[in-house]
């Protein structure tokens, strides 16, 4: 165990870590992220008490920010399963459907893939309530054209491989193919996929909710805490700069494990 | 351009089209549906006082009353005729609004790709012409920063430094609040003070625009140097380089005028493709930087729901990034017909 554990590399780990980190910040906080307990020490930057300060309210930063993180992973989590089964289902419709449907979907997809994520959400947010679920789905719904095709290169590599024809002609039945032949072999990529779509995912949301589209400006996520917190820039620069770092360096370790995950 | 090129190109553009008109039609539908499943009535908000006779006498004026069909017949004409209604909530009319937001949009936006194409395209062909480790590491820093970091965190940063520390910067705004802004020629502020020739307020304009330049400029700076780097590195290239040098050109024009024009089809088309993700950075930027731009006015009229807002400034946007998309992809074919045909192969 401890051998395969160190046989991942360091920004694996850091990353692990980290997200296990913010996931806790779900269900304890030192203080309530939420309640406007320490007005009277509002905007007051570093001390014993409160790490990272107090923000304009009154709310501790540490408890805020720890929960923001956890709810930034939990929504971009969201965000990439849901792309990753929508490209799924759009991949098997483009496989299994009529000529005319392949070309259209692959010429949306090549379309798509540079249309931003925040017009799609606008579009959503026309009769949809703005909420995080929204803003799931339109994180998600935006992926899909990047995430299709990721998924349709390893398709059809994997319908071509001499390894997959060998194993049907030794009459493997499709449960032990699935598992046993071709997952092993396309492990590393579906990872190093969900890796960029959890990435991409926390992107998109937080800059989604960085433009007050979220809904409630008191949901503790690091995208609306940076615009809530956006008015007290030049009183005390911190309450920008913490959840900024801490979004940053998620993204950061996750980008940099994916490479290490590549190569 | 032979006749075998001349049909693949004319093929190309045909299914473009075909293309284009397909997302028109599933777009206008999306956003034509969705503002008729907006729960209440909109005229009714509109109407200070909305008595059943007003509010029925507006619709039958705006066309309203009439089949969905007709409805959707009418729209789509509106929008190509640029009638685009009046706005639901200020009663200006939305055409007027746009031609006053677009060019500050169009200014920033402009100005953070050409500033990212320089800075992507120099440190690319300085990491690779110098074989420095010192640019390969900053290319390897910058693809990592505008890949991973936030736009709108760079932008809240820069505001840190740009105009809390330093005080080079203003805090935000396209031109300064006590002088009267040039005689309105083009909409952007920088060509029509140079047009009027008032240098400072070229320079005031120049100042107000440094800091949202920068922000956007790193995500295309971060694209093209990577696109442009992998696309030096094909042997291909090497063995042209080494070609130009034994026929005696120097390093200047061996990069600038031989390699950089076989290495960029490519990159033209990650432009093209960037260009969404600009105008989606310039949405996030306008908004931190105070902005007036198309952007944050799209952001505020979808959550007022004002309808005539949304229905046409959203597609505008959406047919301008496809627009885009396509323009460079020929632009690509024009420059490099062979690796556009070899890429479309793959």
């Amino acid at each position: 165990m401890l051998e395969r554990l160190m046989k991942r590399s360091l920004f694996e780990l850091v990353t692990f870590a980290w997200i296990a980190l913010a996931l806790l910040g779900l269900i304890w906080t030192p203080y309530d992220p939420q309640a406007q307990s320490f007005r009277e020490l509002s905007l007051m930057g570093f001390s014993k008490l409160h790490w990272l300060g107090v923000d304009g309210l009154g709310r501790d930063m540490l408890s805020r920010v720890w929960r923001g993180s956890g709810n930034t992973v939990l929504l971009g989590l969201a965000a990439s399963m849901g792309t990753l089964c929508f490209s799924a289902v759009l991949l098997f419709l483009e496989q299994k459907g009529p000529i005319l449907l392949k070309k259209l979907i692959r010429g949306l997809v090549s379309v798509g893939i540079s249309l931003p994520v925040l017009f799609l959400g606008l579009i959503l947010l026309v009769f949809l309530e703005r909420s995080p679920s929204t803003l799931v789905l339109a994180a998600a719904l935006g992926g899909v054209p990047f995430g299709f095709r990721q998924l349709r290169i390893v398709w059809v590599e994997q319908k071509g491989a001499l390894y997959v024809m060998a194993s049907k002609a030794l009459g493997s039945d499709g449960r032990h193919m699935v598992f046993f032949t071709i997952w092993p072999n396309i492990k590393g990529q579906v990872v190093s996929l969900g890796k960029i779509l959890f990435a991409v995912g926390i992107l998109e949301l937080s800059g989604l909710t960085f433009l007050g589209l979220m809904g409630d400006p008191d949901f503790a996520e690091l995208g609306t805490i940076l615009r809530q917190n956006q008015a007290y820039l030049f009183l005390q620069p911190s309450l920008v700069v913490w959840p900024g770092i801490l979004l940053s360096g998620l993204l950061l370790m996750v980008h940099l494990s994916n490479i290490k995950t590549k190569s | 351009m032979n006749a075998e090129h001349l049909i693949r190109f004319l093929k190309g553009v045909g299914r473009k089209l075909a293309l284009f008109v397909t997302i028109y039609l599933i777009a206008s539908m999306a956003l034509f549906m969705a503002i008729r499943a907006i729960p209440g009535d909109p005229i009714a908000l509109r109407l200070k006082n909305p008595d059943p006779v007003r509010v029925a006498k507006e619709r039958e004026r705006l066309g309203l009353d009439k089949p969905v069909m007709t409805q959707y017949v009418l729209y789509g004409k509106s929008f190509w005729t640029g009638d685009w209604g009046r706005s639901l909530l200020s009663g200006r009319k939305v055409r007027e609004d746009v031609a006053q937001f677009f060019p500050a949009t169009l200014e920033l936006s402009l100005a953070g790709l050409s500033l990212g194409i320089i800075i992507g395209v120099l440190t690319a062909v300085f990491a690779e012409g110098f074989r420095s480790q010192w640019l390969k590491r900053f290319s390897f820093f910058l693809g990592t920063l505008g890949l991973t970091v936030p736009i709108f965190w760079i932008g809240l940063l820069a505001l840190i430094v740009g105009s809390l520390w330093l005080g080079w910067f203003p805090s935000g705004g396209r031109f300064d609040l006590s002088m009267v802004p040039p005689p309105n020629v083009t909409g952007s502020l920088l060509i029509d003070s140079l047009l009027a020739g008032q240098w400072e307020k070229f320079w005031a304009a120049v100042n107000h625009l440094v800091l949202p330049a920068i922000c956007l400029s790193l995500y295309p700076a971060a694209q093209v140097c990577s696109v442009l780097q992998a696309r030096l590195q094909d042997p291909k290239i090497e063995i042209l380089k080494r070609a130009l040098k034994a026929r005696g050109f120097g390093p200047a024009r061996i990069w600038f005028r031989h390699l950089l024009k076989v290495g960029s089809a490519p990159v033209v088309t990650v432009i093209g493709t960037s260009f969404g993700a600009l105008l989606g950075g310039a949405v996030l930027t306008e908004t931190v930087f105070s902005w007036p731009g198309i952007g944050r006015y799209m952001v505020a009229a979808v959550l007022d729901r004002d309808l005539y807002v949304v229905q046409n400034v959203l597609l505008l946007v959406i047919l301008l990034v496809v627009g885009v998309v396509f323009i460079t992809d020929f632009l690509a074919h024009v420059i490099n017909p062979v690796a556009t045909k070899s890429e479309e192969d793959q």
